[in-house]
């Protein structure tokens, strides 16, 4: 700058005046952005991702009798973009025309719960089972999550569904 | 004393003594703009703004998006039609990208026509040469990303033209497409550089480009140099930058909100989609027509290094201190032109595309498949449906052996859904599907040749090599299979003719199985006898398997193997009876 320039100077409420706009139209375009990422981001998160659909285990006459047998079922999680079809393990048991579907993910932290010569038992920490699912002992909170099953000719269909961990009482997770 | 008068409160005051932020704050507002505020320089505020703009939704676009060739175009079009706000932060960088554009050429112009770059601001100019070559460099890796008709199709001739460039131009080509065609991984390494390359790239250059810019200080008029006048960027400047920028948003949110980005169907490279580039690239592609064969050099090559050769030593050949437009005729007639020029050849191409009945009939229907695909509501991709079930136990097999679609089966099913049809590798267990499923053999016949099912990698191949009497036999078949099926006494081995020619072992076997039995690709035991598979056709197809209708991952031709190579894989499959 050199000497013989002038700066021009504005009142300063003139200042304040034009730096409170300056102001409002900053703060609007955040608003509106802000607000507009913030349901973009949480969109997904509120909305329940298990898809809930009957899925089928096998024919009956594939399950063993008294044996507990581990099953795979397919399940589908809408994830997104995408319907996710992925395995989740299923504990059967029968007894003549009777028949249990228990989820193998343990009620305390999600592990895979194993079958031993009397019962069942979480190998992660331990907790253990009676072969009809009740609890025994170790961390468990409850015991085996029983899902509703139905047969569909000689088809065993399972509902598979998600439980709260580390509750007393079986509450579906939504 | 800074001009800037903050409240100095007790927040304030600690952060000055330790941060030194009134020294910063005040540097930034108080530069001193001779001659005063203009609407005429707003333009680099704004492309401050765009940017940041365009780095805020690409970060959370980003949270959605996949760059992966099977998922980008179901993940872009989730963002685009389920994710609330997603159609609208889309928008914003949709045509975010264009606002750049636009407003990059109203700022290099506005430099230019005020003679701005005179007067030790080479290096100011220079940069925002390259920062121009950036902004041009984003707009070509962004279009790519949404998989949809549209980016494939354009990237695949901006690819081609950079494939064109003597010497270097195929091995270039090579490189940004990571291979010989676009593929999956094309769309990996155009992501990492529209994602990470190029706004690290842009943000340092414009930091750059913003502390040169203050380092020689505003120009200025140019009308007087006797405006003695000097005004702080804050508050007026500001506020002008401001409300421009309020104007660009504002339009910005309306075009996302009333004319939604744009998302046409998800690329089909065996589709005769009309290609046709942004708007931005329309000048260069109108030139192209005009160009044809070794000329077409001029407007892809010469052109452009012409434009940026002349925007690089600008301000090293034009050293006069006169700045007035109206004395500078030569600089001022040719941005007149240059603009003028290519707003024309965009008009042009716009205006050929329309009086040319067969493009404009094409282009409509591109743009009615494109509107239908926005309003159908959203599908979510089906992923892993293909995970086998948990096979049944007994073995036996009730079925007489031998019979014709337990051929076609053991020669194309059982290779994903297991020699017992249990459920394999790839494909689910096919036994019990009538009471398991309640499917009717028309629908397996249906499905079989794969009617209304989009392909992904997922999904089970479209038998379309089988006929159609062929697919409902096969289909009937299957759904009489109650049992694992018994393992066919000796593997189908069609090749009892002699050894497969090594041509054979090394271009087809890998899909088509080391003698012929078929593997991902379909059996070719007695392929002869089929209609249009005669030894002639098959020789043809070699070259041309397109022409045949054969579709990927059947390569559209071998140009590795000699005509001999050709002739014997065709004369040892014609001898490749089934059994």
């Amino acid at each position: 700058m050199t000497t013989e320039m002038t700066d021009e100077e504005l009142s300063p409420d003139r200042r304040r005046f034009l730096g409170a706009l300056i102001g409002l139209i900053s703060s609007g375009i955040t608003t509106v952005l802000g607000v507009t990422i913030g349901r973009y981001t949480i969109a997904p998160a509120l909305s329940n991702t298990n898809v809930g659909e009957w899925t089928d285990v096998g024919l009956l006459e594939e399950i063993p009798e008294g044996k507990p047998v581990k099953r795979n079922v397919v399940v589908s999680q809408d994830s997104g973009w995408g319907r996710f079809n992925s395995q989740r393990l299923v504990w059967v048991i029968r007894k003549g025309e009777q028949v249990t579907v228990f989820s193998a993910a343990c009620p305390h932290l999600g592990c895979t719960i194993n079958e031993t010569s009397n019962g069942f038992i979480c190998p992660c920490h331990g907790s253990a089972w009676s072969a009809d699912g009740e609890r025994l002992g170790g961390p468990t909170p409850r015991g085996m999550d029983m899902l509703d099953h139905r047969v569909e000719g000689d088809l065993l269909k399972v509902k598979y569904q998600y439980f709260k961990q580390g509750v007393a009482e079986k509450e579906e997770a939504g | 004393m800074s001009v800037t008068t903050p409240r100095r409160n007790k927040i304030y005051v600690w952060l000055d003594e330790r941060a030194g932020i009134g020294r910063l704050i005040g540097g930034a507002l108080d530069e001193p703009i001779r001659g005063g505020a203009r609407w005429a320089y707003v333009f680099g505020s704004a492309l401050v703004f765009l940017f940041s703009l365009q780095v805020v939704t690409g970060i959370f676009l980003a949270m959605y998006y996949v760059p992966s060739s099977d998922h980008a175009h179901a993940s872009v079009a989730y963002i685009q039609k389920a994710v609330s706000g997603g159609a609208l932060l889309r928008g914003l960088h949709y045509y975010g990208a264009s606002a750049m554009i636009m407003i990059i050429v109203a700022h290099i112009s506005q430099t230019f026509l005020y003679g701005a770059y005179k007067g030790k601001r080479e290096l100011v100019w220079i940069v925002g040469g390259a920062l121009l070559l950036i902004v041009l460099g984003f707009a070509f890796t962004g279009y790519l990303l949404p998989w949809d008709q549209d980016a494939y199709f354009g990237t695949k001739v901006g690819t081609s033209i950079a494939g064109e460039i003597p010497l270097v131009g195929p091995l270039q080509q090579r490189i940004m497409l990571g291979g010989s065609e676009i593929t999956s991984l094309t769309l990996s390494r155009f992501f990492m550089v529209h994602v990470f390359l190029l706004p690290l790239s842009l943000a340092i250059l414009v930091v750059v480009h913003i502390y040169l810019f203050r380092k020689a200080g505003p120009a200025g008029p140019f009308h007087s140099k006797a405006d003695h006048r000097v005004e702080r960027f804050y508050p007026r400047q500001l506020l002008k930058d401001f409300v421009f920028v309020l104007v660009v948003f504002i339009v910005l949110i309306a075009l996302a909100h009333f004319i939604p980005a744009r998302l046409g169907p998800q690329a089909d490279p065996t589709s005769d989609f009309l290609a046709r580039p942004a708007w931005y690239f329309l000048p260069l592609f109108e030139l192209l027509k005009y160009f044809p064969g070794k000329l077409s050099l001029i407007p892809t090559v010469v052109l452009p290094a012409v434009l940026f050769g002349v925007i690089f030593l600008l301000p090293f050949f034009d050293r006069r201190g006169e700045r007035h437009p109206l004395r500078r005729p030569v600089a001022s007639a040719a941005l007149v032109f240059t603009l003028t020029g290519a707003i024309g050849l965009i008009v042009l191409s716009k205006y050929q595309d329309r009086a040319n009945p067969e493009y404009s009939a094409k282009l409509k229907q591109q743009d009615e498949e494109a509107i239908a695909f926005m309003k159908s509501p959203f599908q979510p991709q089906e992923i892993g449906r293909s995970i086998p079930t948990a096979p049944p136990t007994v073995v036996s097999n009730p079925l007489e052996a031998g019979s014709t679609p337990q051929k076609i089966f053991f020669a194309n099913c059982a290779n994903c859904h297991g020699t017992s049809a249990e459920g394999g590798t790839l494909g689910p267990s096919l036994v019990n599907l009538e009471r398991r499923r309640k499917l009717t053999a028309d629908f397996l016949a249906n499905w079989i040749a794969g009617h209304g099912r989009e392909p992904s990698a997922d999904s089970m191949p479209r038998f379309r090599q089988l006929t159609e009497g062929e697919r409902e036999e096969l289909a009937e078949w299957l759904l009489k299979v109650d049992k694992p099926l018994a393992q066919p006494e000796t593997n189908p081995q069609p090749g009892r003719d002699g050894e497969a020619p090594a041509a054979f072992v090394a271009s087809c076997a890998f899909c088509h199985g080391d003698r012929g039995e078929g593997n991902i690709g379909p059996s070719l035991a007695g392929i002869t006898s089929k209609p249009n598979r005669g030894p002639e056709e098959l020789l043809r197809m070699l070259s041309n398997s397109r022409a045949f209708g054969l579709k990927d991952p059947m390569p559209e031709s071998f140009p590795d193997l000699s005509d001999k190579d050709k002739q014997a894989i065709v004369e040892w499959l014609s001898r490749l009876k089934s059994q």
